[in-house]
């Protein structure tokens, strides 16, 4: 077999049944463009990216936290290609109970602050180096932690509603959520969800992102996102897979946007 | 630039909703300004807009604790499909009422996409929904001219099984008599059941683009059930048992045998409703009690509509094909030859049919009832010609099939 016939090989975790359906739509658009692509799913992102520092895949559909452990491992010179619109500005917001008095985020110290998975970089690593970067004292900040799904790097939001909930009860002063799992809990009308309020915005970062070896053969890389940026959200066939993948436009994507993530999995001991 | 006061709308309780329309209606890329009641607020509507393909592109403190968030309009559409035109004319009313016949400005498409799905009339599809594979997506397939005026019909003659017929009345009929009312009605419920599976069948094979006939066949299937309803519970009403005879289910078998829409509209609504029609006006005529008497006149009215339709369904093929004629005959005569055995009807029913007609066993009343129902034979006859001309076939055609029609009536 030539090596121009091995399809590009992609890497992705199924946290949910539908990466199925979305990866079938995004092979079939490949592929009828010429540019064979198969698909592989893992169950976590830690087999995912030793799979990519391996050679098993060409690419690794990452977490930014799967991002940054790939780039380190591979000596700070993995390739970024391609992100979501949505993962280009990404944020976390603390949430309290609308009935609260707590109105920003120093006000914390002394009380409880619930976090989702410890894996997941919007709902538990970022959030704490925000906060302590904004001056917050976390040392008398007691933290109430929800480690589900662990390995999925919180993309199920199973974690993130339990800390909803946990601050709905009041178990936890304020939470931390991803912004977007946060609007569709409030958007979907959950009962706790109505009952909080966002009382600081973290700055934005970047989120998911394709990630590549250094090494990754640049001619076939740049076919790849020359394919990916040309998806149109306008095209019926491929409207219900970009849907599912909750994407409207590819970005090229830049590391520039990992450095927090990056700085606080230092801080908090995830680097080694 | 645009503006929009949200009030005190939150994310989840209509704010999303107010966003939607407002950038909706603005071209792509352009600005509009949100007012949102507090900074929690636009923290959502930031995350919301991010998701919905649009762009936040500035947010500031407003007057008495508002906060105004820009929101640049993505480039997307929400449903894949051309903006929907300007509302149109207004739909045409006749004393208040909404006829079908005045819903289409023209006439249906001749010929409609296969692979169309759901699209109600005047509604704009959005691209990217599974492709369908109506079997009878052309309009000479199964139109009939005056097609909307039976549906009206078919909805204003609707009636209850259970309330419209005078039950009460259905008793003390001596045990002679009510034994033939059984067969007769038992006989003709039997036959109810094929003029219900053949339109049945066709209900999900034609093109959604011709609503009208879905009306038409939803209303046909309904009609007939409602006959095997009012005349299995008149054969029931008095405790009474008949035979479901097996000459009349070889007859109504080689119907079901029949795929052609429009062989199956001759067979069926044309030759056999058209018989039966003749067969239920001497029910309601010679009865001897008034339930049967009432659900042979209703059953009545719903036949001739569907007859009616089986007429001008054919007409207009044999109008627009002229190869549609021997088709047509070849159909009749390929029926007809599954039914060779068939040499008459049953005498288990022509001897019910005479002993209801008697209303007695005295030989004078029942020589009476055998010559009513020879008449009725006879006059069947020459109906079924006369039907069959309507429909525009020659007179050598509509004799030889008529001819050929099988002796079970339907």
């Amino acid at each position: 077999m030539s090596a121009s016939a091995r399809p590009l090989l992609v890497g992705a975790v199924a946290y949910h049944p539908r990466v199925v359906t979305v990866w079938e739509g995004f092979r079939r658009y490949f592929g009828d463009r010429g540019l064979g692509v198969d698909h592989v799913l893992y169950s976590n992102y830690e087999r995912l990216v030793d799979a990519l520092v391996d050679g098993a895949v060409d690419l690794a559909w990452n977490t930014n936290t799967a991002y940054v452990s790939a780039d380190e491992r591979l000596g700070g010179r993995a390739q970024i290609l391609g992100m979501r619109d949505v993962d280009a500005t990404y944020a976390t917001v603390l949430v309290a109970r609308s009935d609260d008095a707590i109105s920003c985020a120093p006000e914390l110290a002394g009380g409880t602050l619930a976090l989702g998975s410890r894996d997941s970089g919007h709902a538990a690593i970022l959030p704490l180096h925000f906060l302590a970067a904004e001056g917050v004292a976390l040392s008398r900040v007691e933290l109430l932690r929800f480690d589900t799904d662990m390995g999925k790097h919180g993309d199920t939001g199973d974690s993130e509603r339990l800390v909803v909930e946990a601050v709905a009860r009041g178990e936890a002063r304020a939470g931390a959520v991803g912004d977007a799992t946060w609007a569709a809990m409030r958007a979907q009308g959950l009962p706790e969800a109505s009952r909080l309020q966002v009382v600081w915005r973290s700055p934005t970062y970047n989120h998911c992102c394709f990630t590549a070896r250094p090494d990754f053969d640049s001619e076939l890389g740049a076919r790849w996102l020359e394919l990916l940026l040309a998806m149109r959200y306008d095209d019926p066939e491929l409207r219900h897979a970009m849907d599912l993948e909750g994407v409207r436009r590819w970005l090229r994507g830049e590391t520039a946007g990992y450095e927090a993530l990056r700085a606080a999995m230092r801080e908090q001991g995830y680097l080694g | 630039m645009r503006r929009c006061d949200a009030g005190r709308l939150e994310l989840g309780e209509g704010l999303e909703v107010l966003a939607g329309a407002v950038l909706d209606a603005a071209p792509p890329g352009e600005v509009v300004e949100m007012s949102v009641a507090s900074r929690s607020i636009a923290h959502d509507l930031r995350t919301w807009a991010r998701l919905a393909g649009h762009e936040v592109t500035g947010e500031a403190p407003g007057a008495e604790g508002r906060w105004l968030v820009d929101v640049r309009r993505g480039r997307e559409r929400r449903v894949l499909a051309p903006p929907l035109p300007d509302r149109g004319e207004p739909a045409r009313l006749r004393s208040g009422r909404f006829h079908t016949g005045d819903w289409r400005a023209g006439p249906p498409p001749d010929v409609a996409d296969p692979a169309a799905g759901f699209v109600p009339l005047g509604a704009v599809a959005e691209a990217g929904a599974p492709a369908f594979d109506w079997p009878l997506s052309r309009r000479d397939q199964v139109w009939a001219d005056g097609l909307d005026r039976l549906v009206e019909g078919a909805s204003a003659a609707q009636w209850d099984a259970s309330r419209d017929v005078p039950w009460a009345e259905a008793g003390s009929l001596p045990d002679f008599l009510e034994a033939a009312v059984c067969q007769v009605v038992t006989f003709i419920a039997q036959n109810e059941y094929a003029a219900y599976y053949v339109p049945a069948r066709f209900l999900g094979a034609v093109s959604p683009a011709y609503a009208e006939v879905l009306l038409w066949l939803a209303s046909h299937v309904h009609d007939e059930a409602r006959h095997i309803e009012v005349f299995t519970k008149r054969a029931l009403v008095n405790g009474g048992r008949a035979y479901a005879l097996a000459s009349a289910e070889r007859s109504l078998h080689s119907l079901l045998l029949e795929h052609d829409f429009t062989a199956s509209a001759l067979l069926l609504n044309v030759l056999g409703e058209g018989s039966f029609i003749d067969l239920l006006e001497f029910v309601a005529d010679h009865a001897p009690d008034a339930a049967t008497a009432a659900a042979a006149r209703l059953a009545h009215r719903d036949e001739l509509r569907h007859v009616h339709f089986g007429i001008a369904h054919v007409r207009r093929t044999l109008e627009r094909d002229p190869g549609a004629s021997s088709r047509l005959v070849a159909a009749v005569e390929e029926r007809a030859a599954r039914l060779l055995g068939l040499t008459g009807m049953n005498p288990a029913v022509t001897d019910a049919l005479t002993v209801m007609a008697a209303g007695s066993m005295q030989p004078a009343q029942l020589s009476e009832g055998a010559r009513a129902v020879r008449s009725l034979m006879r006059r069947t006859a020459a109906n079924r010609v006369a039907r069959l001309l309507d429909a525009g076939f020659d007179q050598a055609s509509a004799r030889r099939m008529s001819d050929l029609h099988t002796p079970n009536l339907m």
